[in-house]
Formats: C-alpha cells, sequence, structure tokens
C-alpha cells in the first residue's frame, strides 16, 4: 500500500481517472483494515493490481513505472501468500511471485506486441488545466524590462542516429501567433478536443507528409506538462500517430491532456509538410494602422521593392546596419508605439522583440508575415547510461518570425541573429551550446543522468504506440494479415509451453539439502583421482579407503567423514547453532582437502611414465 | 456465477458436480479432476477487462501490458491449479474406533512425487472446522493424512464423500475432485451416562438389579498392586505414592464378589440403552474393574484391560439394530 500511495504522488484528483485511482486506493487500505478473511484479502490484492494499471495509465514515466511494478510484484507475492500460508518467509513469497511474473511475462508480451490496438472509445474529458511554466499564448514583450531566466525543464529530444541536428535545424516550433494588435501578438484559440480528421487518411499523410523509410533520424520527444496541447517539433517531421496532428499554421497538437509528461515519435518527412505552404490568410497581413507610424512609414518604403524576397534582405540590412544589440534587459517599451520606440530610438532587446518588431515590419512592406514562439538550441547530454538527449529548458525559449515568400511558402526568419550580442547570450550562444555535449556537475548531472535512462524508457517503451506496432506486424507478416490470428495462436501455445515446462522439471528435481549438496562436492573432487565409493560402501569406509591409497588426504578426508556424520545424524535442528558449526568445520575441512587435492593430482601425475 | 462455498475453495459447487470416485484408494488426473474459476477469478477477469478499456481510452501501454499479463496469468493458474493436484494419490489408512457424536480422525496416506501446497481436505456434510479450513502442504513422498469427522450412527462407518480441492497458487481456479473411501471405521454408540441392567448369577435374583449409572464398587477398593502402564491413571493409589511406597493400582472388587455382567436396561429404547452401556464400559474400564457384556446375540465373558473394553465396544457398535436388546428368560 505504500508503494502504491507513494505511486499517486502526481495524480490529479480533479480528472475522472485520477479520482478513480484514489478512490480505489483508500477503498483497498479501507478493506485491508477490514478483512480477516481469504476472501477480502484477495480483494485488496486485485484491488492494488487495478490501482497500479490505473496509475500507469497516467503516470507513465520511468520512476513512477518502477514505483507500479514494485506495488504490482507485492500485491502478487501477497495473493501467494493467501495460498501458501502466512509463514512462508517473504524471500520464497518475492521469489515465487517474480517466478510466476516471469512465466507469464513472454505471454503477455506477445499479446502486447501483437494483439491489434484500438482507437480510444470516446471522447472523455481530461484533466483540468493547471499553472505550469513555459510558453505564452500572447507575445507582448514590450510588457517584459527583464527577461527572466527560468531553467525548469520544457522537453527532451532523443534522435535515432544518438547525434544532434546541425545548428540551423535547432529551432522547435511551438506556437504560432498570427493576430497583431499594435503591442502584442495572439495565438488563435486553441481547439480542446481534438476533432475527427477532415478529409480522412489522404488528408491526414497530406498534412503529416510522407515520411522518411529511414529511422535514423527519428526523434523521440518528451514533452513537459504545458498549458497547450500543441507540442514543440521541427517543423518538418511527420508521425503515423493518430493522436498527432500538424495545424495548419504549423502548430503540432498531441491529442493528449496538456498537463501530462507526453511522449511522442516523430520521424523526417521526405517532402514539403502542407502546412509549410498553406497559403495566407488576410490575417498574415493585418496591420494597426494607427500604431507605430514610424515603423509602418519605414515598412512602406520597402513595399516598393517587387521581390518579397528583396523586401526581406533590405530588412536584414538595414537592421544590420542600426546596430541593434540583444539584451535580454532591455526596459519596458511605452505603451503606445512601443515598436517604434525599440526599432528607433531603444535599438536593445530580445527574441522577442525583434521578431515581433520584423514580422510588423513586413506586413507593412506587403509580405505576410507572423511570429513562431518555441524553443531554441539546447543542450546536449550524453549520460553514463541510457540515450543522449537534447534537453531543452525555458531558458531556451525564443520568438522568430516566418514570412510567405511566393513559390517558396513560409520561410522562417530569425531576426534576432542581426543583432549583436553579449558572449553567452542571443541565438548563436544557445545553438553552439546545443552542439557539445555538457554534463554539468552535482544535482543537476545526476538529474541529467536519470533523464538519460527516462529517454531510454520513452524511446522504447513509451513511443511504442499503434504506429509502430502496425511497422512491425507489417514487417512481421509482410501484408499476410490473415495470418496474425495464427501467430498470435502460436505465440502463445509456445509462451504457454515455456512457461509450463520448466515449471515442471523445477517441481520434479529432486531437491536435495545442504549436506546431500556438500557431500555430492566431496564426491565430484575426489573423482578425478580415481576414487569412486564402492556398492554399500559407507562414507566413512570410503574415506578410510581414500586415504589408504592417497595418505596425503587422510587428515582432511577423516574430518570431513566426520562432520557429515554429525551432520546428517545428530543435528536435530537443521538452523541450530551446532548444524552451523558442523556446516564452518565442514567447509574448512573442505578448504584443506582441495589444498591436499592438489599435491594427490600432482604425485598421480608424476607416477604416470 | 458460482456460489459462496466455492469461494472460499469449499464444497458447494464441487461438492455436488463431477463423478464420484469410489475404492480404497483413488489417483487424481485428468479423467476425475474438475476445474471452475473461483469468484475472484471471475472479479479478476473483470479488472484485466477494465484495464485493458482504460490502456485503449488512453492509449497508454502501462494498463495494456497489465491488463493482457493478468489475463496470461490467469491461463498460467488454469494449468498450475491443476497440476497442484493432477498425480497425487491417497489411500485409506488403518482407523482407529470412536464415539458418535464426538470428534473421529480417518487416517489417509497420501503420496506424491513433488510437494503440493494448499490443498483442501473437506468432508461432505461435516461443519467446516478449523483444520478442514486450513489449507495443507503435502510433501514429496508418503505422508499420513488425518481427517476429522463426526458420526451419529454407530456401527462400520464410512466418511462419506470427501472433495479433494486446491486453489493454488492464486485462488483463480478453484480445482477439485470428489472420491467416497471405501474403508470403515468403527464407530462406538455414543456416551450416554444412564442406568444399565445386571444379569443374574445361578442363586441371586439379579435382572431385578438396576445399576445406578456405574457407582457401585467404585468405592470400595480391596487390595493394592504393582501398577501396570496400562492402568488408569485415577486408579492410582496416590497416598502410596506419597509414602514412598511406590506406584501402585487400586483393585477394586464388587461388593457382590462377582465380576458384573452388563445387559441392555430394560424398557429402554435400545439405541439408548446400548449408548448405556457404552458409557458404563468405558467407566468401569477407566476404574479397572472387572465386567462382562450379555447381549442377545453375544455374551462376553468377564474380564478387564483395554482389549476386553474394545472387545465389549465393538460388541455394542455391531448390535443389531432391529429388535429387542433385552435377554429374555
Amino acid at each position: 500500500m505504500a508503494a502504491l500511495t507513494a505511486g499517486s504522488v502526481g495524480l490529479d484528483p480533479t480528472w475522472l481517472l485520477g479520482a478513480l485511482t484514489l478512490a480505489l486506493l483508500v477503498l483497498a487500505a479501507l478493506k485491508l483494515m477490514e478483512a480477516r478473511d481469504r476472501g477480502g484479502r484477495r480483494l485488496v490484492a486485485l484491488l492494488q493490481l487495478l490501482v497500479c494499471g490505473l496509475q500507469a495509465s497516467q503516470l507513465p514515466d520511468l520512476l513512477p513505472s518502477l514505483v507500479q511494478l514494485l506495488a504490482a510484484v507485492l500485491a502478487l507475492a501477497g495473493l501467494l501468500q493467501l495460498e501458501s500460508g502466512l509463514a512462508t518467509p517473504w524471500r520464497l513469497l518475492l521469489r515465487q511471485s517474480l517466478q510466476v511474473l516471469a512465466a507469464a511475462l513472454p505471454m503477455a508480451l506477445v499479446l502486447f506486441l501483437l494483439v491489434p490496438r484500438l482507437d480510444p472509445f470516446a471522447a472523455l474529458p481530461g484533466p483540468s488545466a493547471r499553472a505550469v511554466t513555459g510558453l505564452s499564448a500572447d507575445l507582448d514583450p514590450g510588457t517584459i524590462a527583464t527577461l527572466v531566466e527560468d531553467d525548469s525543464p520544457a522537453a527532451r529530444v532523443a534522435f535515432g542516429d544518438d547525434r544532434p541536428p546541425p545548428p540551423e535545424r535547432r529551432y522547435w516550433r511551438v506556437l504560432v501567433h498570427e493576430r497583431f494588435d499594435g503591442r502584442r501578438w495572439q495565438r488563435g484559440d486553441e481547439e480542446e478536443a481534438g476533432p475527427p480528421e477532415v478529409g480522412g487518411a489522404g488528408s491526414r499523410a497530406a498534412a503529416m507528409g510522407e515520411l522518411e523509410s529511414a529511422a535514423g533520424r527519428d526523434q523521440v520527444w518528451l514533452a513537459e506538462p504545458s498549458r497547450f496541447t500543441a507540442v514543440p517539433w521541427d517543423g518538418r517531421s511527420g508521425s503515423a500517430d493518430p493522436r498527432l496532428r500538424v495545424e495548419p499554421q504549423g502548430e503540432l497538437r498531441l491529442l493528449r491532456p496538456a498537463i501530462e509528461r507526453r511522449s511522442y515519435r516523430l520521424r523526417p518527412a521526405a517532402t514539403a509538410l502542407a502546412w509549410q505552404e498553406q497559403p495566407p490568410g488576410p490575417e498574415a497581413l493585418s496591420l494597426p494602422a494607427a500604431a507605430n507610424p514610424r515603423l509602418l512609414s519605414l515598412g512602406r518604403s520597402w513595399g516598393g521593392l517587387a521581390d518579397p524576397a528583396a523586401r526581406v534582405a533590405a530588412a536584414r540590412a538595414w537592421f544590420q546596419a542600426g546596430e541593434f544589440r540583444y539584451d535580454t534587459r532591455p526596459g519596458a517599451l511605452p505603451e503606445r508605439d512601443g515598436l517604434d520606440m525599440f526599432l528607433f530610438e531603444q535599438r536593445e532587446g530580445f527574441c522577442g522583440h525583434y521578431a515581433s518588431a520584423f514580422s510588423a515590419l513586413m506586413r507593412a512592406a506587403g509580405v505576410p508575415s507572423r511570429v513562431v514562439s518555441g524553443y531554441l538550441g539546447g543542450t546536449w547530454v550524453v549520460p553514463v547510461g541510457g540515450a543522449s538527449f537534447l534537453e531543452l529548458r525555458q531558458s531556451d525559449a525564443h520568438a522568430w518570425s516566418e514570412v510567405w515568400l511566393p513559390g517558396q511558402g513560409w520561410q522562417r526568419i530569425d531576426p534576432s541573429v542581426w543583432a549583436t550580442a553579449a558572449a553567452e547570450q542571443g541565438p548563436a550562444a544557445a545553438t553552439a551550446r546545443a552542439g557539445r555535449p555538457q554534463a554539468g556537475s552535482g544535482w543537476r548531472w545526476l538529474q541529467r543522468q536519470w533523464w538519460g535512462l527516462d529517454m531510454a524508457w520513452s524511446r522504447w517503451w513509451l513511443s511504442f504506440d499503434r504506429s509502430r506496432q502496425e511497422a512491425l506486424l507489417e514487417g512481421l507478416l509482410g501484408g499476410r494479415s490473415w495470418a496474425l490470428g495464427l501467430v498470435i495462436l502460436a505465440g502463445m501455445a509456445l509462451g504457454l509451453i515455456a512457461a509450463l515446462v520448466p515449471w515442471q522439471l523445477r517441481r520434479q528435481r529432486p531437491r536435495r539439502d545442504r549436506v546431500a549438496r556438500d557431500l555430492a562436492e566431496l564426491l565430484h573432487l575426489l573423482r578425478p583421482l580415481g576414487l569412486e565409493p564402492e556398492p554399500g560402501e559407507t562414507l566413512e569406509a570410503f574415506c578410510q579407503r581414500a586415504a589408504g591409497i592417497h595418505p596425503v588426504l587422510a587428515a582432511p578426508l577423516r574430518h570431513l567423514a566426520g562432520c557429515h556424520t554429525q551432520r546428517r545424524f545428530a543435528a536435530a535442528d537443521p538452523q541450530g547453532a551446532a548444524a552451523r558449526q558442523a556446516a564452518d568445520s565442514w567447509r574448512r575441512a573442505l578448504h584443506q582437502l582441495k589444498q591436499a587435492r592438489r599435491s594427490a593430482i600432482r604425485q598421480v601425475r608424476e607416477c604416470v611414465p | 456465477m458460482p456460489s459462496a462455498e466455492i469461494r472460499s475453495g469449499g464444497l458447494g459447487w464441487p461438492g455436488r458436480l463431477g463423478r464420484l470416485q469410489r475404492g480404497e484408494a483413488l489417483q487424481l488426473r485428468l479423467g476425475n479432476l474438475y476445474i471452475l474459476p473461483t469468484a475472484f477469478g471471475v472479479l479478476w477477469l473483470g479488472g484485466a477487462l477494465l484495464l485493458q478499456v482504460v490502456g485503449i481510452q488512453t492509449q497508454r501501454n502501462g494498463p495494456l501490458l497489465l491488463s493482457f499479463l493478468m489475463l496470461t496469468l490467469q491461463l498460467l493458474a488454469l494449468h498450475l491449479t491443476h497440476f497442484n493436484l493432477q498425480g497425487l494419490e491417497l489411500r485409506c489408512g488403518r482407523s482407529e474406533p470412536g464415539f458418535a457424536g464426538e470428534a473421529l480422525i480417518y487416517p489417509l496416506l497420501a503420496r506424491s512425487r513433488h510437494p503440493r501446497n494448499a490443498i483442501r481436505l473437506r468432508l461432505a456434510g461435516q461443519g467446516l472446522s478449523s483444520r478442514a479450513a486450513q489449507p495443507r502442504r503435502i510433501p514429496a513422498g508418503t505422508s499420513s493424512l488425518e481427517l476429522d469427522w463426526r458420526c451419529d450412527q454407530r456401527g462400520l462407518q464410512a466418511p462419506g464423500v470427501l472433495v479433494i480441492s486446491s486453489t493454488a497458487p492464486l485462488g483463480l481456479f478453484v480445482c477439485w475432485s470428489r472420491w467416497a473411501p471405501s474403508a470403515r471405521q468403527t464407530v462406538y454408540p455414543a456416551r450416554q451416562r444412564g442406568p444399565v441392567g445386571l444379569v443374574a448369577r445361578a442363586g441371586t435374583d439379579a435382572d431385578a438389579v438396576v445399576a445406578g449409572g456405574g457407582r457401585e464398587g467404585s468405592e470400595h477398593w480391596h487390595d493394592l498392586r504393582p501398577h501396570r502402564p496400562q492402568d488408569s491413571q485415577a486408579r492410582l493409589a496416590w497416598k502410596a505414592l506419597a509414602q514412598g511406597r511406590g506406584r501402585l493400582s487400586k483393585v477394586f472388587r464388587d461388593p457382590g464378589g462377582e465380576p458384573p455382567l452388563l445387559t441392555p436396561a430394560a424398557g429402554l429404547e435400545p439405541e439408548r440403552a446400548l449408548r448405556h452401556l457404552a458409557a458404563e464400559i468405558w467407566q468401569r474400564s477407566r476404574r479397572g474393574e472387572v465386567y462382562g457384556l450379555v447381549l442377545p446375540h453375544l455374551s462376553i465373558p468377564a474380564g478387564q484391560g483395554q482389549r476386553h473394553r474394545d472387545r465389549c465396544l465393538l460388541a455394542l457398535a455391531k448390535a443389531p439394530s432391529n429388535g429387542t436388546l433385552v435377554r429374555h428368560g
């Protein structure tokens, strides 16, 4: 019960499943206090197993899973104890429960891997949102005087080839902000429940793109709880996971409760994804006419250039010539015309200022644009054990712009790189950090080691989903899906045989006691010397005969024969002090015999011509 | 849904289902073993299905794997529970006689190639005593088992239907077999204090003598003799022992001088008269008295000691139940 209680830390009691889990846990505890007979205690064990399963549905990470496994093994040991009696030692019970688990596990794995998975039956309400750190739906850099470095974890990603991506690919997009009111960039409303895909599998495939066949660049993501169902991604990968959906503006949404730690697997797409070629709506050009007049004027001045790419280039040149500085403590901007203040007077700011100002300038120049917030860079961690991964923290949060260029689609522009930055600040420093392994020290080091194991767990366990199962079945059956039932049956039959045959053999094998095993060892030691007991010969007589042949063995053999008689016939209690003393005496004599035996073997070899 | 008795691993369905095996010995094998899920097994299956639904609904691997694990444990338990009984050999042992209405022990010999856990042995129609409720461990090799039972009828009685069951290792299935051991156990009439008759000897008028519940002669000891192991402790001369004269037994002598010949009291219902005789014989034997028994179908001359007592009690156990027990003439 203690393990289950510990495993319940982190459950959300306001969610239906969380409340059900806690209710069952309380019920099991009450029943345990009340239960006097075997039936009641069995029920407690079953309730404990159910609580384990419900916890696993809500807390699938490595540490909670280990606690759940412990609780399940203990519940099973409790069940075994009910049948074999309360006097059974707990070590034996634990061993038996592990044996039972090991016997059942192969069959369970066959079913787990091969039984086709079903879609959820109905959309149930997810857990309620709660305050978590992370990105904001509104980007209003003008109100931020100092960018506070929040070092809490945001996400981790492991790559199939265990190498970090090149610097230009370390932009991890999360939110897209398209609505601009002259000061803040807002994101479209997030629908709570995922509506069914419009257009079926075809449109879904178009949205997610054709996946690369090579699994070498697979990404396994672990995103910390956030306010949004949108999760970090690189904008170029796809997935066959039905829970993942790419929104038209380029957000990747995972249709799971956002307050969970979410894991998902992505694979680079061979072709451009649909969001990249999604033509901009009128909102991508909307700009309040009354705000930031100087910005409007500058932007419109570039509007005369025919090629949108030339307008982007002009803006770039303007920024680079303007001696802009990247600074996380720029001070607050005025409520009115704040971007004008930033562009033409202050010229200091962080990523939000640059993305916001550049996107507004582009809209003024007639180039559809928007702001994207997400993460840049990350820290490449190579733990001692487990998988290497890129660690993203909230301090890696970044904002950049996207502009629509005819024929090229949405293109990422990061105007922050045009500003000069101090050594450890700015996008350049962030991407450089991601390129070299970081080990850290102390608590951070320990945390990263654990996260390495956690990533390996996520890669192999959490990311085994329906799509991977289908890939496995495809590899196994090669399209002969009619054979799946036969394969499952054959697997189960093999699993059952593999479980029962060793079980029966173990039961039928005569279990020799310690004294008999020691005697067998003694006889085994003497056999190479050509000493074998004759039929009906007692140990004492055999030892005397052996001592006659090899006098060097006489003393230890005499001692061993005496010890054996004492252990076998004189010790009333096999666990008593006298028996232990006799066993110690046997060991010492056996050690002497082994030493004497070496010289006896030498003598035998010398005698042989 | 299985009954409550299946849940307790007791009789219930197993007590009625399945072909009854008869004979001196029983070997448990596929043909005479039956297996059904217990109520807990049904709940277990429900729990596994619930976790399966949760796993599908949340698309999580943990509840899915645990659900499959519970299902495969159930499949495994089906075989393991069966294996726990299969191959066990039971044989009737040599039973000691006992009295009707009192606890009897019916001995069995069990033979097994390997140890077996949590085997329950219960006789149909017998109350669930604490020993019967406890699962037993049967070691490898030959071992003896004792069944507690009660019988209200005198005579050579068999204990009835024995149900051998097991729910080990997980309690998900109950496997059982039904056996009626054919070896009979001698059951003496229940001991009930009351009047018994004494047979008149030549020259006395003694059919009229009615012993009043065994008080006769118990106050008047005649002599002392060296104490023998078979003598009752009640007859030990404690005073002599305290005086350092060694262990001596009191020798009683009937006041009349002749050992009494007990017979059923006249006017009583025959079975009741036998119960009185059983109590009287037991008492007299405890006191070390000499007595005989006269029944319509046989007479046992006066004697004493355990063998004499057992012979008399056996005669009472086997006495014909029809007709009168009082000897006339």
